[in-house]
């Protein structure tokens, strides 16, 4: 033990002290950041220095302190949990989404709902019974028959436009998927790189902690550790960055939703064009079951099913008004008269028009009866009632939205809960606390000027030493 | 694992509090101030169901009301047009009877009388056509102008009559039977009198004739009676329609719409909650370790 070793270890006790202040500071400053892991130092003692020579006797103390690296405390179950509560939560909340602002389309139960159109509609073709033959119920009539067809038509565009939007919404999010991939990659090499160089990479570890979780709620999927400082991201069980390797999705498919049925909207690899991609969760799953088609049983896709079901209502209603209408006669002794009419290539509840121009067209009458008999109509405005008629019908779309959307508003609120406790948990891990680092701070300070003060005793003992030695009594 | 709290956590909770308690406070101002409690179907989907059937109903109740208070109007315009035609028949037998007395007449009185039953068989043809609104009441759903041409020919449809649907499976016939009540052609009433009146210039005894006259009053009294009950069906409509629609509307009201009283004091409690959260909030999330290290 050379004599002025003991200098050597105070002088690490001041390196240790001062190394500690620097990621206290470093955690103060952070103390806002989004997705910062708090750090800390680690540092492990300094065993004595092993003996050698005949006359090395005795005990011998450590060499001081050693500085081992800067520990990331984040806690990787925590993560992977806020990741799959992510996935779960951005499924659900699209679909919620979806459903809430289509049925405040519908505005239902109220006055300007389709079923008070329906109801004016049968009101009308009373007054026309009352009134057969005359103008200006007739001219009602088909005033109440065109808002009607109007509401319908507006709803359907509703549900259009929502498709369409989420179909672009589609495509935005794969290229942020991608970007996001890439990035991963990009972070995967930097930190392998710095990790070999033994160069700090907590930093670079939270961004890419960051954008994993970000990715897990876009498109769900599982991250792996793949052991030398990278990570995998898997998507549907086949990996979309591998170290340094990002590959690429797309999305294709029908741009519109009457060509959904025909051509589905589906993800695919970039390098693999024909492997469909099947997601587990994530809002791009859930865009992709908003936009599915229908499957002719009510379990496709609930914009696809919506539609359908409105271009039911409208055959519905089509065929039970005509139904009634053609076996009366119009005012001009016509039989066999269809009151409303599909445009042929449209939707059925797009299509849907009243082909009476005026009072001449409407069948109020039964065939042989006076011509300001009103039997037909009577008979029409009783159409709204019982069991399968459009007013049920519709009333039953109504309700089916509704408690669909009930439970899908509670499913989300539900994961959106998870994902709250979950970012919680991990943030409790890893976020920083100021009360804990300023006592850090102190201990560190403290820890500071007691290193000093062994570099001074140790200073004025050698001074004793070299300049004090022989003069005794002086 | 013991959850470590942060001043980043706690920051977080406060805020979530916080959120949670406007968030609630928002949603029962939208209900007080919009007084509605289904506001989209998913606030209550049976709800939903329930004021969809109640607003039909309600839409159909309003059109039964219409309906009967179109249907009165026709049947007091039939029912006074009768009570005319009830008077002037009363005045042709009177004439009849006075013409049926060949010895005390003189050919120029019975001329008189035949002159004056040629003025009230005018009357009762024109009775006959009484109109309202364009629609002649004794006509059934003919679109002829007349019920009853100056030949005598109804323009009616046998069986076809005027009728007002004052319930779901309830209608009423609001027209008088012109052929019932006036007969039809050369057996109508109008050919009666001409009759009476050419037997009256021609010196034929009427007296005969007064057993027709009888018939036709029956006739009418009989036509009358049925418009009479018809009056009374729809005026009893008219009251459980109006029962019925105060009835469906409390019943919407009691689905659709927000009890005032206590939405106003969920309202108040709520905001009494979000501000003692405020409060508490503001108390609570200042102090660090900082504030007492000097």
């Amino acid at each position: 033990m050379s004599t002025f070793s003991s200098l050597n270890t105070a002088y690490s006790g001041l390196a240790a002290a001062k190394a500690g202040i620097d990621v206290v500071g470093q955690n103060i400053s952070n103390v806002g950041t989004d997705g910062y892991t708090r750090q800390r130092l680690n540092t492990s003692s300094v065993p004595g220095a092993t003996r050698a020579g005949m006359f090395s006797v005795g005990v011998a103390p450590g060499q001081g302190v050693a500085i081992t690296g800067v520990a990331r405390l984040g806690d990787a179950s925590l993560d992977a949990a806020l990741r799959a509560a992510s996935a779960s939560s951005g499924y659900a909340s699209v679909r919620a989404d979806t459903l809430s602002s289509f049925e405040e389309s519908l505005n239902e139960p109220g006055s300007n709902g389709l079923s008070a159109g329906l109801h004016d509609f049968w009101a009308a073709w009373q007054a026309v019974s009352n009134q057969a033959g005359d103008p200006a119920p007739a001219g009602a009539l088909l005033g109440s028959a065109a808002t009607l067809t109007a509401r319908l038509s507006t709803i359907y565009r509703g549900v259009q436009s929502q498709w369409g939007t989420t179909r672009a919404s589609v495509d935005s999010m794969v290229s942020d998927v991608n970007a996001a991939a890439k990035q991963v990659a990009e972070l995967n090499v930097r930190i392998r790189q710095s990790q070999l160089a033994g160069d700090p990479a907590n930093e670079l570890l939270d961004q890419r902690a960051q954008l994993t979780t970000s990715l897990a709620a876009a498109v769900g999927g599982t991250v792996r550790d793949a052991g030398d400082g990278t990570v995998d991201v898997l998507v549907g069980g086949n990996p979309l960055v591998t170290g340094g390797t990002a590959r690429a999705i797309a999305a294709s498919g029908s741009a519109v939703l009457e060509g959904a049925s025909a051509d589905p909207v589906t993800l695919s690899w970039v390098d693999h064009p024909g492997v469909p991609l099947t997601l587990q969760g994530g809002r791009l799953a859930g865009a992709l079951s908003v936009l599915a088609p229908a499957d002719g049983q009510g379990r496709g896709g609930m914009l696809a099913e919506a539609a359908a079901s409105l271009d039911s209502f409208a055959v519905t209603l089509a065929g039970q008004v005509n139904a009634v209408h053609r076996t009366g006669v119009t005012a001009s002794g016509a039989t066999d008269a269809s009151f409303f009419g599909f445009d042929p290539g449209q939707p059925a509840a797009l299509g849907l028009h009243v082909i009476p121009t005026g009072v001449d067209g409407i069948a109020a009458a039964a065939p042989g009866a006076g011509g300001k008999n009103g039997t037909v109509a009577d008979q029409i405005s009783g159409l709204g009632a019982g069991a399968g008629s459009p007013d049920s019908v519709w009333a039953s779309f109504v309700v089916g939205i509704g408690t669909a959307s009930k439970s899908e508003q509670q499913q989300a609120d539900l994961a959106e809960l998870g994902r709250t406790s979950a970012e919680n948990a991990q943030l409790s891990q890893s976020s920083v606390d100021l009360d804990e680092e300023n006592t850090s701070l102190i201990a560190l300070q403290h820890a500071y000027q007691a290193a000093a003060r062994v570099m001074t005793t140790i200073d004025q003992t050698l001074d004793t030493l070299i300049n004090h030695t022989g003069t005794v009594g002086l | 694992m013991i959850t470590r709290i942060t001043s980043q956590t706690q920051l977080r909770h406060a805020q979530s509090a916080l959120y949670d308690s406007l968030a609630q406070l928002t949603a029962t101002q939208d209900k007080a101030t919009s007084k509605q409690n289904i506001s989209r179907p998913s606030d209550d989907p049976t709800g939903t169901a329930n004021a969809l059937a109640v607003r039909s109903s309600q839409s159909a109740n309003a059109q039964y009301t219409r309906n009967a208070t179109d249907g009165n109007s026709w049947l007091t315009m039939v029912d006074s047009s009768l009570s005319s035609v009830e008077a002037i028949m009363q005045r042709v037998r009177d004439l009849t009877v006075k013409g049926a007395n060949d010895g005390s007449m003189s050919p120029t009185a019975k001329d008189a009388l035949a002159s004056e039953l040629d003025g009230l068989k005018e009357n009762l043809l024109s009775l006959a056509n009484t109109q309202l609104l364009g629609r002649n009441v004794f006509a059934g759903t003919s679109s002829d102008a007349v019920a009853f041409r100056p030949d005598y020919s109804y323009t009616g449809t046998a069986g076809d009559s005027v009728q007002r649907r004052i319930s779901q499976d309830a209608t009423v016939r609001v027209d008088g039977d012109g052929a019932a009540i006036f007969g039809v052609g050369s057996g109508s009433v109008f050919a009666l009198i001409d009759q009476i009146s050419s037997d009256l210039r021609s010196g034929t005894n009427v007296a005969p004739r007064l057993a027709q006259i009888d018939d036709r009053m029956t006739a009418v009294l009989a036509q009358h009676a049925v418009i009479g009950g018809a009056e009374n069906q729809v005026q009893r409509a008219q009251n459980d329609l109006s029962g019925q629609s105060v009835s469906l509307e409390a019943q919407r009201s009691s689905i659709e719409d927000v009890d005032l009283g206590s939405v106003i004091l969920e309202l108040q409690t709520r905001r009494t909650n979000y501000q003692a959260a405020l409060y508490v909030t503001a108390q609570a999330l200042p102090p660090t370790l900082m504030d007492f290290l000097r």
